[in-house]
């Protein structure tokens, strides 16, 4: 403590530098998302031209709600298929669960890519927005669950105890003591299933068939003919849409940005 | 009951392509055909185009080699495309169906990539040449017509880290092979050898290999000298321009001759419609249709009767339609063998790690 000014100076130091290693990029892309200039270059003059290209750019909307129809669907099932797992592996601590569950994060991008895409023809599937959102699925489980598990291991047990003791059913337990407890973590794996849904590019490029583009898909696909500022424009607007989801979750959900607040 | 009604709701989902009638599904390069042709195509066929995109024949390969299916045309370059015939992944044309295909140019037709055009009809072409910022070129006295400029330390001096060439074995071989006096498809060790020291004596003048941002930085400013596509290279002039830079980005055509890459249109072994397929290759082997992307991208022409179409600047541009003497000296590209592939692969990780 005798050095504290010293070392506080030093952490806030290391702490700016950090966020603006975080932040920076973004602010870069929505700066010049306003630039009027199609090169990413230099600051030319103020202008709105980006985002009336975007809005007469059928191909980067289409894309754009592909991503978003996406990463909804595969975010809300993927947290409900996850928080079982994960309590499910809380509760029965075997070994083969936890295995079966996580596998998926541990594998490489690009082998479960291919192998989703041979599992799709295979089964005759057609390649298309569904098939997309059920590998998204797939990937996102393992995330959610570990959220939760790690949620449900930082809750006091006595509490459901408790519960069953009053006469409550399993599921009530789970209903009115459970999941609200393990809300923050709930909503934080979904948060985080959406994000790793809407960027995803590999595992999306081999599973998405003829005519169906993704974000990712599209700028990737731009990247050889020089990425314009409509590019920005979206992100710009993408970015927003995020913010405004994290906004929406913690108002939901207070305690969501701060952990193990009722441990205390 | 909930989980009966999920499955049935994603069948039906998945069942929609199949329901969607009339579409044709294009897996393109991005930027690859002008707005105003697709439009034209689908009021004319009364359907829809579709467009996917990739941005690697690698891509395109392995996506197909893993069984993906849906697509109907698609516009490899030529060894890839030889590549896709031998893994039968292509549907012969029938081309009676084409009535067109004379505007090709014979040049283009029955090359040894599909003899007798099989499966294939070429869509455009670009070249792999010099770029370079014509105003610096002249200021520093540099010759813009042959590979010396990329490879002579005697140029190099006075250009040293203003430079980039492709971040590709494949081109950045060729190049040296066709200063070297040899084939661009030349597969003798001693004559890689000799290419291989070449690269390693300029690399040092070198600013980076460089195959995604060299438009921009050539539109910058910051780099005065490529070794790039030719659509790129128009792209970058175009952008500069756009951007009121004082400065144009000219295309120069090494004397010593250069790379060609042909894309071609095919249609997918397992097309699901081929025949609207048939329909898009004969309307884009209309001599507007294919001007139309040349006029748009700088991209080269196959098709003799787009000639009267092509705005007349790019007609006088050697780079886009060069003289009888260059073109017999461009060449296209052949697959390596895995053994060459192996050998080239090593050399190139020698040239990455050199200093």
């Amino acid at each position: 403590m005798r050095s504290f000014p010293a070392r506080s100076r030093w952490l806030w130091a290391a702490a700016g530098a950090g966020y603006a290693f975080l932040y920076l990029p973004l602010v870069i892309v929505v700066v010049y998302s306003f630039n009027d200039s199609r090169l990413n270059a230099e600051w030319v003059g103020f202008t709105l031209d980006w985002y009336r290209k975007l809005a007469h750019n059928d191909e980067m909307q289409t894309a754009a709600a592909n991503s978003l129809i996406i990463a909804s669907v595969a975010s809300l099932v993927s947290t409900v298929l996850g928080t079982m797992a994960g309590v499910a592996m809380y509760r029965y601590k075997t070994r083969l669960l936890p295995l079966l569950v996580l596998t998926p994060i541990a594998i490489p991008e690009i082998l479960m890519g291919v192998s989703l895409l041979i599992f799709f023809v295979l089964l005759n599937f057609s390649l298309g927005l569904v098939s997309v959102a059920l590998a998204h699925i797939a990937f996102c489980i393992g995330f959610v669950a570990i959220v939760v598990r790690a949620r449900l291991s930082g809750m006091d047990e006595t509490l459901t105890e408790a519960a069953r003791d009053c006469g409550a059913s399993p599921w009530q337990t789970f209903r009115y003591i459970t999941l609200p407890l393990i809300m923050p973590g709930v909503i934080a794996g979904a948060l985080m299933a959406f994000t790793l849904s809407i960027d995803d590019f590999v595992i999306t490029f081999f599973t998405a068939g003829a005519g169906t583009i993704t974000l990712p898909l599209q700028i990737y696909s731009m990247i050889k003919i020089a990425v314009t500022p409509e590019v920005n424009a979206v992100s710009t607007l993408l970015m927003l849409l995020t913010l405004i989801l994290i906004v929406v979750a913690t108002r939901v959900s207070p305690s969501l940005l701060r952990s193990n607040e009722e441990n205390e | 009951m909930m989980i009966k009604r999920c499955v049935a709701v994603l069948l039906c989902l998945a069942a929609l392509p199949a329901l969607a009638k009339d579409t044709l599904n294009l897996y393109n390069w991005n930027n690859y055909i002008a707005p105003e042709t697709v439009k034209r195509f689908e009021e004319q066929c009364k359907c829809e185009v579709k467009q996917t995109y990739y941005s690697d024949n690698e891509e395109l390969l392995a996506k197909l080699a893993a069984g993906a299916k849906g697509y109907d045309i698609l516009v490899p370059t030529s060894n890839a495309m030889q590549s896709l015939i031998k893994g039968g992944q292509l549907k012969p044309i029938d081309k009676s169906k084409l009535s067109n295909l004379k505007n090709i140019n014979t040049l283009y037709m029955n090359t040894e990539f599909d003899p007798g055009n099989k499966f294939s009809v070429p869509y455009a072409m670009s070249t792999t040449i010099l770029g370079y910022n014509a105003e610096k070129m002249k200021e520093l006295g540099l010759p813009t017509d042959t590979w010396a400029v990329i490879f002579d330390p005697k140029y190099l001096e006075k250009v040293k880290r203003r430079v980039t060439v492709l971040d590709s074995s494949n081109e950045l071989f060729a190049a040296a092979l066709k200063y070297l006096g040899y084939s661009a498809n030349d597969t003798d060790e001693k004559h890689w050898k000799e290419a291989a020291d070449l690269i390693k004596r300029a690399k040092p003048y070198w600013a980076a290999f460089n195959a995604s941002s060299y438009i921009k930085e050539l539109t910058v400013g910051n780099i005065w000298l490529v070794h790039g596509y030719s659509n790129d290279i128009f792209q970058a002039n175009l952008d500069a321009q756009a951007a009121g830079r004082k400065f144009s980005i000219l295309q120069g055509m090494p004397k010593e001759g250069a790379v060609l890459a042909v894309d071609n249109m095919v249609i997918h072994k397992d097309a699901p419609r081929p025949d609207l397929a048939l329909l898009f290759m004969n309307f884009m082997l209309e001599g507007k249709n294919s001007a139309e992307l040349t006029n748009l991208i700088g991209s080269g022409n196959p098709n003799t009767d787009a000639i009267k179409y092509i705005k007349p600047e790019l007609l006088k541009n050697p780079a886009i339609f060069p003289d009888a003497a260059v073109q017999a000296k461009l060449e296209q590209l052949k697959d390596l063998t895995s053994a060459q592939r192996k050998l080239r692969g090593k050399m190139w990780t020698e040239i990455k790690a050199s200093r």
